[in-house]
Parts: structure tokens; C-alpha cells; sequence
């Protein structure tokens, strides 16, 4: 029973995760590094929830939620990669943004800083039990690890990630591929946020998506910058989640070793076995070549 | 992530930072950002210059205005320093939040725990919260100096660990108040340990004063000493540094240890200016604002000074949107859009040389 629940957890918490990690895994294997995850499933999160909440219609919530991830990211992209400017930078002023700018839209549509709307929203036809996010993002990381290894924009990408003057020089564009990887990494994760307002919460909650974009983040080096990666490490950082609520009603109530103690040591776990695996203490993590330098033609390599 | 990534924005910042032209753009970048909030809450119906206005009374407009505005600057202050020194030496520390408050807890234990006379006690708890905002950041540079991992990354990950650890582990439990009425949060601070005000007729207490003096301490270590000389000198190109016999790694060590011990103060003076225990929620966001004000603040000391000043003053004047209906997180709207503005100013700084050449021609 408890396995059961603990699986039912996990299918939930982790779609999410894994789509905003994939998110994470295409922008940072072009060479463009992403941490406005968190302000790009927070934009993603509201937008689902405000299509969905005017048309009446989840699917229509959830195209609301990629667009306005994709925007977001479009954002980040002219920054970056039109702009060169940090893009370490440009992804903290997105989170920033993306904070005020949503709370400022639930109070100016809704009426609220809380949750909104007063009534769920439309649900998504569920498939075996299960959301089709379940599917989807159990589905993408090895469509996308074959997109990386057996076709040729996948192969670009990787190429502009790792060395983009040798791309360059081979006639790819490397803005053009960046731009793409950018744009798809913003729909990923507001496909991600989607999630979390239309397919968990079946509402917006101010709080959201509460440090998921940068537990994606998290997932996305502790896969090793890999989609598969990415996907294992947010079902074990979703079991490890799920495992908490487990723990903690098998613990005693008071004492050293209560509930009060375990959360926080729980919660903190995945940050810190990622901290770990990039110490070299277990195994190692290497990024992409390229990932976080602007592209410059003129620049000498 | 690889390391040129980093410095990049640093290195412009420490090679520009005492011309004037980053002051000339944060302040339009500041501008730009307040004209598009001006735009967005009158889009949005409500009354937007009546908002604007109670903002400027919020934040200046009285005795109480100007105290808690100056809560706000100090603690700015010190995060945008903290961020600032790291940029020196080409480090990213968006740790800033975690360290921040793990000074803010260690200056609430120290606050209660210890017996101490009023003069010492209040030096006493900034150490401590200096020791533990420092401890962070140095594990951070410890990563990177011996392991070669990326401080962006490193930094994001220990401000979640502190972030859990103090708030859903410590907080609610082994350093609770003991009895206490509420779920979570410290035990109240010693009278002793409290920050002396300075008006009776505001919160204005003495965190500003200490917050000016280590602004002006890091603007004379980084312009008038060899040691901030060869910090400036590991950021713009740490190869040539270790060339001319700067101890790279051991500059990387101090301006990151400063730079978490900052960071450890700002939340310290909040804890003991204001707060007087560690609450039970605390999430203040002035780490991650610290961010924000350092590139306003191009990195130099009294632009952070400035900057820290601005947005404080947003900050506190922001509460008073709500009486337009507007939500005080428009503060971080405004911060973000103005980081977003700065970070584009390679795309301004071109329009506008070409401007200032155009009327530089002119004959006047």
C-alpha cells in the first residue's frame, strides 16, 4: 500500500520536473545556460491556468502555458544571444520578473494574491488513471536523447554546445540554433508549469512552481546535462519527495528524531547529492564545452 | 557551466567600475523600469500615478518612511556589497540568499544565548553571523578552487540546502523556542544584543550607519590597498595574475569569505534591528535582491550604495501600493526589469555613444 502510494506520489510531482529539467538539458546543451527555469514554469503556471480559465478548455490552458514560456524565453534569448550579454544574469532579472510580473497579473485577472480561480479548472481527459502529462514527460527524454544522437539538428546542437566556431565553420548558424534551443527550453518549461496549475493543483497558486524551476536545475546536472539523465534524476529526486510524507508518519511525534527533524534534512537531500556528484565525491558531472559564453564570431578560440 | 560564463559580466563591471558611464545607464536602466511599471498598472485600470506617488511618500515622505527605508538600504547595502566583492574577482555568488540567512539564524542564537554587556554584544552577534554567512560562501569557493566546479551552480544548491535546513529543520526544531506559542522560530534576542535606534520617532537604527562604513571600508580596500588591487587584478585575468605572483586561489578564498561574511551581516542587522528572533517564516528575498542591486550598482561600492538606496526606498514605499490595489511584489517587477535593462546595456551603450558623438559634434 505504502509502495503504491508512494508510486501515485511520484507519477504525480514528477512530470513537471522532468519536463522543466528537459527544458534545462536543451538550452545548456546549445551553450546557453539557463536559470530562469523557475520564472519560465512560474509564467507557464499562470498562463495554462488563465487560458484554460477563459476558454473553458485544459488544452487550450496548456498551448497558454508553452506560449507564454516560449515568450518568456524568447526574452532570455534576445538577451543572451543577440545581446551577449550574461546569460547567468539575464536568467536571475527572468526569475525576478517573472515574480512580480505574475503576481501583479493574478491580482489585475483575478482579484487575488492567493489561489485563484475560485472553481478548479477544466480537467484533462486522463488516460489508464493518469494525466497525459505522465505520459508525455515519461515519453520526451527519449525522444529528445534520440533527437541529440540520430538527427541532424540534433547534432547541431550539440555541436554549437560544445564548440561553436567549428560549427560555425561547417555553415551552421549558430544564433539560429541557439535561438531554437532557448525557445524550446522556455515551452518545455511552461509545458512544465502547465502541470503544475492544470494537472496537480487544477488551480494558480501564488507560490508556484516554489523552487521546482531550480529543483529542474538541480536534475539537469545531476542527469549530466542528459535527457535520460534528466529523467532519472527527477523520479529519484520525486521519490525522495514522495518518500518524505512516508517517513515522516513513521517517525515519533517529539524527541530527536521527530518529524520537525526530518523534513528539512529530506528536502535538502537532492541539492546536496548535487553538490556532491559535482565535487567529484560521487562520480562526476561535465558540462557542455561552450555552455554559458556568448557567442562571439570574432572572437579568437 | 563553463568558467568564462562567469566573468564575463564581471570583468566588464571591474574594468569599468570607476568610469562613469554604468552610473549614467543604471540610472535609465532604473528609469526605464519604473516608466514600464507607470505603464503596466495603468493598463491594468487602477491608478497609477496616485500609486507612484504614494510610493514616494512610502518610502520618504515621513520620519517612519525614511526609518524603514533605512532598514532596507542597510540590509541592501550589505547584500550588494557581498555580491559586489565576488564580481571583483570574477565569482558569481548568487548564494547570497543562503548566506544571508544563515547570519540572520547565527545572530539570533548568538543574540539569546550568550551574556554579554550591551557594548559587546551587538559586535559580538555580527561576528558570529559574519562566521556563518562566511562558512557557505567558502564551501563554495573551496568547490571551485579545488574541484573546479561552477559557483553559479554551487552557490544554487547551498542556498537551497540552508534554505531547508534552517526553515523545515532547525528552526522547527532543535533551535526552536522552547515553550513557545507559536509552531516555529527562535527564542526572543537578549536586550543587550538589540540594535540601539537612533530617532525615537522611526526604526532608523544604527544598521545603516555600520552599513555606510562597510560600504565605504570596501570601496578604500578595493581602490586605495595592493590587496584590492590584486583582487581586482584575479578578475580581470586570473592567468596574468598568477603570473605576476598573485596568490589566485588564496584571493578567491578572502573576497568569497567577505563576501558570504557580508551577506551575514545584512541579515544579522534585520534579526537585530528589527526582528529580535529568528521567525519561523523568513523569506525575505534580500539575497537574491543583493543580485540586483550589485549590477545596478556596477559592482563599485557607493553605486551599490545608491542602488541599495533605490530599491530600498521601492521596497518600503512598495507596501503602499496596496492602496491602489497593487501587490508590494512590484517591487521585484520593478528590480527585475531594471537587472534585465542593465544586463542589455551592451545594446544601449552602442545607441547611445552614437548619440553623445552626435551631439559632441555639435558645435554648442
Amino acid at each position: 500500500m505504502i509502495i503504491v502510494s508512494i508510486l501515485r506520489s511520484v507519477l504525480d510531482f514528477a512530470p513537471p520536473l522532468i519536463l522543466a529539467a528537459l527544458g534545462g538539458v536543451v538550452s545548456e546543451r546549445s551553450g546557453v545556460v539557463n536559470i530562469g527555469l523557475e520564472g519560465m514554469m512560474r509564467v507557464g503556471a499562470f498562463f495554462a491556468c488563465w487560458g484554460a480559465f477563459a476558454s473553458h478548455s485544459a488544452w487550450i490552458g496548456l498551448l497558454c502555458g508553452v506560449l507564454a514560456g516560449a515568450a518568456f524565453a524568447a526574452v532570455h534569448a534576445f538577451v543572451s544571444i543577440h545581446g551577449r550579454a550574461d546569460q547567468v544574469v539575464s536568467g536571475i532579472a527572468l526569475n525576478l520578473v517573472a515574480l512580480g510580473l505574475v503576481t501583479f497579473l493574478l491580482e489585475a485577472v483575478f482579484g487575488t494574491t492567493g489561489v485563484a480561480p475560485a472553481q478548479t479548472l477544466p480537467e484533462l481527459p486522463l488516460l489508464l488513471g493518469r494525466s497525459p502529462y505522465t505520459y508525455l514527460a515519461l515519453i520526451a527524454p527519449f525522444a529528445m536523447a534520440g533527437l541529440f544522437r540520430y538527427t541532424v539538428p540534433g547534432l547541431r546542437l550539440r555541436a554549437v554546445g560544445e564548440h561553436p566556431h567549428a560549427a560555425s565553420t561547417l555553415g551552421v548558424s549558430v544564433a539560429r540554433v541557439r535561438w531554437a534551443a532557448v525557445l524550446a527550453s522556455g515551452a518545455l518549461a511552461g509545458l512544465g508549469g502547465s502541470a503544475l496549475s492544470l494537472a496537480i493543483l487544477h488551480r494558480f497558486d501564488n507560490k508556484m512552481p516554489a523552487g521546482m524551476g531550480f529543483m529542474a536545475l538541480a536534475a539537469m546536472v545531476f542527469g549530466k546535462w542528459r535527457p535520460v539523465g534528466a529523467l532519472l534524476a527527477s523520479l529519484f529526486f520525486a521519490f525522495g519527495h514522495a518518500s518524505v510524507d512516508v517517513v515522516r508518519s513513521a517517525m515519533p511525534k517529539t524527541g530527536p528524531m521527530s518529524e520537525a527533524h526530518l523534513d528539512g534534512i529530506l528536502m535538502a537531500a537532492p541539492y546536496l547529492l548535487t553538490l556532491l556528484l559535482l565535487g567529484g565525491f560521487v562520480g562526476r558531472a561535465v558540462p557542455p564545452a561552450a555552455n554559458g559564453v556568448p557567442y562571439d564570431p570574432e572572437a579568437k578560440h | 557551466m563553463a568558467d568564462q560564463g562567469g566573468t564575463q559580466v564581471t570583468k566588464g563591471l571591474s574594468a569599468r567600475s570607476f568610469s562613469t558611464r554604468p552610473g549614467v545607464l543604471s540610472v535609465l536602466a532604473v528609469a526605464s523600469a519604473l516608466l514600464v511599471g507607470f505603464i503596466a498598472i495603468a493598463l491594468a485600470g487602477k491608478d497609477a500615478s496616485g500609486g507612484y506617488t504614494r510610493m514616494i511618500e512610502g518610502a520618504f515622505g515621513s520620519p517612519a518612511a525614511l526609518g524603514e527605508t533605512s532598514i532596507k538600504t542597510a540590509v541592501l547595502t550589505c547584500t550588494g556589497l557581498s555580491v559586489g566583492l565576488a564580481f571583483v574577482v570574477g565569482l558569481f555568488n548568487i548564494g547570497a540568499e543562503g548566506q544571508f540567512i544563515a547570519g540572520a539564524l547565527a545572530a539570533a542564537v548568538a543574540g539569546h544565548a550568550l551574556r554579554l554587556p550591551a557594548p559587546l554584544h551587538v559586535p559580538v552577534a555580527l561576528l558570529c553571523a559574519a562566521a556563518a554567512g562566511a562558512l557557505p560562501a567558502l564551501v563554495a569557493a573551496w568547490l571551485k578552487v579545488q574541484r573546479g566546479v561552477h559557483e553559479v551552480i554551487s552557490t544554487i544548491m547551498l542556498n537551497w540546502i540552508v534554505i531547508y535546513w534552517v526553515h523545515d529543520w532547525l528552526v522547527v526544531g532543535p533551535l526552536r523556542a522552547p515553550g513557545a506559542i507559536s509552531v516555529s522560530g527562535t527564542a526572543q534576542i537578549q536586550a543587550t544584543a538589540e540594535l540601539p535606534r537612533l530617532l525615537e520617532s522611526s526604526r532608523l537604527d544604527v544598521g545603516l550607519p555600520i552599513a555606510i562604513t562597510l560600504a565605504v571600508m570596501a570601496w578604500l580596500l578595493l581602490g586605495r590597498t595592493v590587496l584590492g588591487y590584486e583582487m581586482r587584478a584575479v578578475g580581470a585575468n586570473p592567468d596574468a595574475a598568477r603570473v605576476a605572483g598573485i596568490p589566485v586561489a588564496r584571493r578567491l578564498y578572502l573576497a568569497m569569505g567577505m563576501s558570504g561574511a557580508l551577506s551575514g551581516i545584512g541579515g544579522a542587522l534585520l534579526i537585530l534591528g528589527t526582528e529580535h528572533h529568528y521567525p519561523g517564516v523568513f523569506r525575505t528575498g534580500y539575497g537574491f535582491d543583493g543580485i540586483a542591486v550589485a549590477l545596478v550598482g556596477s559592482g563599485h561600492p557607493l553605486g551599490v550604495l545608491a542602488a541599495a538606496l533605490t530599491f530600498g526606498g521601492l521596497r518600503a514605499g512598495a507596501t503602499r501600493l496596496q492602496l491602489v490595489g497593487i501587490h508590494p511584489s512590484f517591487a521585484e517587477l520593478i528590480q527585475g526589469l531594471a537587472v534585465l535593462f542593465v544586463a542589455t546595456r551592451a545594446l544601449f551603450a552602442g545607441g547611445l555613444d552614437r548619440v553623445a558623438a552626435r551631439l559632441g559634434r555639435r558645435p554648442s
